[in-house]
């Protein structure tokens, strides 16, 4: 487990070494120097990973995430979220992620809830659109 | 004299202060919350900081910062659940004292220890600080491009398990920082057509994905649904003699000591000088047998040591550009924003600026006393009621407000989610992530001093180890990266003789 993803990441950083000093070869002189260097001392490293994972020979368990099913839940819903904050608005989105993501973990009292979206969605509103004045995307309930 | 007046005029103003107040109480609530670190609230508040006066800035990251560490203290001392990675050591003796009853006297001692310890620090911070800065002024190109590297080198390799993981991470950081426009030829680079990226990678949005996003995905895979019960959070309000304050004195002598040294030392943190001032306490100790049992003594030293790292580890930050823990490298970040170039040059420079911040930090941590007194402790305690899964959303918005009012392009939030998924995954096979932000905010010295170096030896590469001082970094930053190595091998043939 541990050797493999070891394995992977350090393949995966030799790549991205490599193809960053390739990119930085079409920069003509010193532009470009730094970065190859950069990209070819990467590259250096990434097989050092791998190599070490290979030689390694026993692997131990290394989880990549405590609880899959919550993990992918909460990355996929702040995904939606983010594409949902330029077309709803951020009060409307924001207000939606507060009331959607407990619920979909398990929290099950609909009036803390919808009680807890409302307070926090209102500070938010009280400091960043009243108190320091940030302009954020309209909403889409507003919009002319 | 007039840099003195100039310094106490600029602190002691009205936003300076309100806000250093207001972080520190923040601070408590943030540490106070298993879950939440001062990493990620301070990550969260530097995209806010733009617009604001440099010292407004600075004090809150002072208050959140000293008040965190503390406040760490009362779940580790209520639950055994340390707020802070750095409220380990407390949970030692500070669970068992609230078992027998005392928790209200554990907390009393962690907040005066908390105090002591970040006093000193400030102190050492004000003391060590200037002289090292003073020294600095022989630094050219070439010793600035080292000491970039050195920085990075020594937090690479002493932060992670693995020393060519850490300098993985920093590499990845550097490059990070070659995107967009050469600031010397003007030339774009690793910027694919897309004009968003010919100002490069906002460090901030990055800061906020790397240590915001990682924790709300761990929180949201706790599932906590229930929090506290006000039964298991009622405090007895109680006395300490001052027979008892009087012994502690040796204790916090120690341990801010040990503190201080820990923090001027790079890639140590704070729950290393707490360990360290636990195992000091307990081997001077008449009775060691009482240490993990309930001795106030443990929760003095924990929690004096590790708040002693605190401005200490601000010494490397603001005099050579290397932060002594992720705190200082956030501090680095928020100079930064203020066009502020962390290193030798800081100082001399931006003396008032420099001057300010640290008494800031003497301050917040004379405020612990104030804001973490026995009421307060009881209502900052009450946070622990609230369920970790509401604390999911709401930091998320958090994250999104915050990156999206320094640019206001969606672009961003895209970024700082990428940022988050991958510093996750980084974390999970053991890639720290410091040394990537440290790359961000030093990577564009070092290539800056290293092609000055180079113009002005015409490009004689030599120049960068000839003179005394660079060749002394240049030694000390490969023997930084080398002597893992070097020990890997001696250990490996070790094994094999024995």
């Amino acid at each position: 487990m541990e050797r493999r993803q070891d394995l992977v990441l350090g393949a995966l950083f030799a790549v991205l070494g490599i193809s960053a000093a390739l990119k930085a070869a079409e920069y003509s002189g010193a532009t470009g120097t730094y970065p190859m260097i950069l990209g070819l001392v990467m590259t250096a490293l990434g097989v050092i990973v791998a190599g070490k994972a290979w030689l390694r020979g026993r692997s131990t368990a290394r989880p990549l995430t405590e609880h899959k099913g919550r993990a992918a839940l909460t990355v996929a819903l702040a995904a939606v979220y983010i594409a949902l904050v330029p077309l709803l608005g951020f009060y409307t989105a924001s207000a939606l992620v507060v009331i959607v993501l407990p619920a979909v973990l398990g929290f099950r009292q609909p009036f803390y809830l919808a009680l807890a979206a409302l307070i926090f969605t209102l500070v938010v509103w009280a400091v960043f659109s009243v108190l320091l004045e940030k302009p954020l995307p309209d909403e889409f309930w507003l919009a002319q | 004299m007039q840099i003195v007046t100039e310094i106490l005029g600029n602190v002691f103003a009205l936003g300076p202060i309100a806000a250093m107040i207001g972080a520190s109480i923040l601070g408590v609530f943030i540490g106070a919350l298993p879950g939440l670190n001062p990493v990620m609230a301070i990550a969260l508040l530097l995209p806010l900081t733009y617009s604001m006066e440099p010292l407004i800035a600075l004090g809150m990251v002072a208050g959140i910062y000293n008040g965190s560490m503390y406040g760490g203290a009362i779940p580790a001392i209520l639950l055994r659940i340390p707020g802070t990675p750095a409220a380990i050591a407390t949970t030692f003796d500070g669970y068992p004292m609230a078992q027998q009853g005392q928790a209200a006297r554990a907390l009393k001692i962690a907040c005066w220890s908390s105090a002591l310890g970040g006093t000193a620090s400030a102190i050492a911070l004000m003391t060590i600080g200037p002289i090292l800065a003073r020294a600095t002024l022989a630094f050219g190109p070439a010793e600035y491009f080292w000491i970039a590297m050195f920085g990075m080198a020594s937090i690479s390799v002493l932060v992670g398990k693995d020393a060519a993981k850490g300098l993985m991470a920093a590499v990845l950081g550097l490059l990070l920082g070659t995107v967009g426009l050469d600031q010397l030829s003007g030339v774009p680079r690793y910027t694919f057509g897309e004009p968003w990226l010919l100002g490069g990678v906002d460090l901030i949005v990055i800061l906020v994905g790397l240590y915001a996003l990682p924790p709300v995905i761990a929180l949201a895979e706790s599932a906590d649904l229930k929090g506290l019960s006000a039964a298991d959070l009622k405090l007895e309000s109680v006395k300490v003699p001052w027979s008892e304050v009087r012994g502690m004195v040796p204790t916090w002598l120690r341990s801010s000591l040990i503190g201080i040294g820990v923090g001027i030392l790079p890639g140590a943190g704070g729950n290393i000088a707490a360990f360290l001032s636990y195992n000091a306490a307990k081997s001077a100790s008449d009775d060691p047998e009482s240490f993990g049992k309930g001795n106030p003594l443990g929760v003095a030293a924990a929690e004096c040591g590790n708040n002693a790292d605190n401005a200490a580890s601000m010494i490397p930050a603001l005099t050579l550009g290397i932060p002594g823990n992720v705190v200082a490298a956030l501090v680095l970040g928020a100079l930064l924003i203020h066009g502020l170039q962390p290193g030798p040059q800081l100082f001399h420079q931006n003396p008032g600026l420099v001057g300010g911040f640290m008494l800031q930090m003497l301050l917040t941590s004379l405020l612990i006393l104030a804001v973490g007194g026995a009421a307060a402790t009881r209502i900052f305690a009450q946070v622990q009621r609230l369920p970790g899964v509401l604390l999911v959303p709401t930091i998320l918005v958090l994250m999104v407000v915050g990156v999206y009012v320094i640019n206001g392009r969606p672009i961003d939030l895209w970024v700082m989610f990428a940022a988050g998924v991958a510093g996750y995954f980084l974390e999970k096979v053991e890639v720290p992530l410091a040394p990537i932000v440290l790359g961000l905010i030093l990577g564009p010295m070092a290539e800056q001093s290293v092609r000055r170096a180079l113009l002005i030896s015409r490009g004689d590469v030599t120049e960068l180890v000839t003179r005394p001082l660079s060749a002394v970094i240049a030694v000390a930053t490969v023997s930084l990266i080398v002597w893992p190595l070097v020990r890997g091998i001696i250990r490996r043939k070790n094994t094999r003789l024995s």
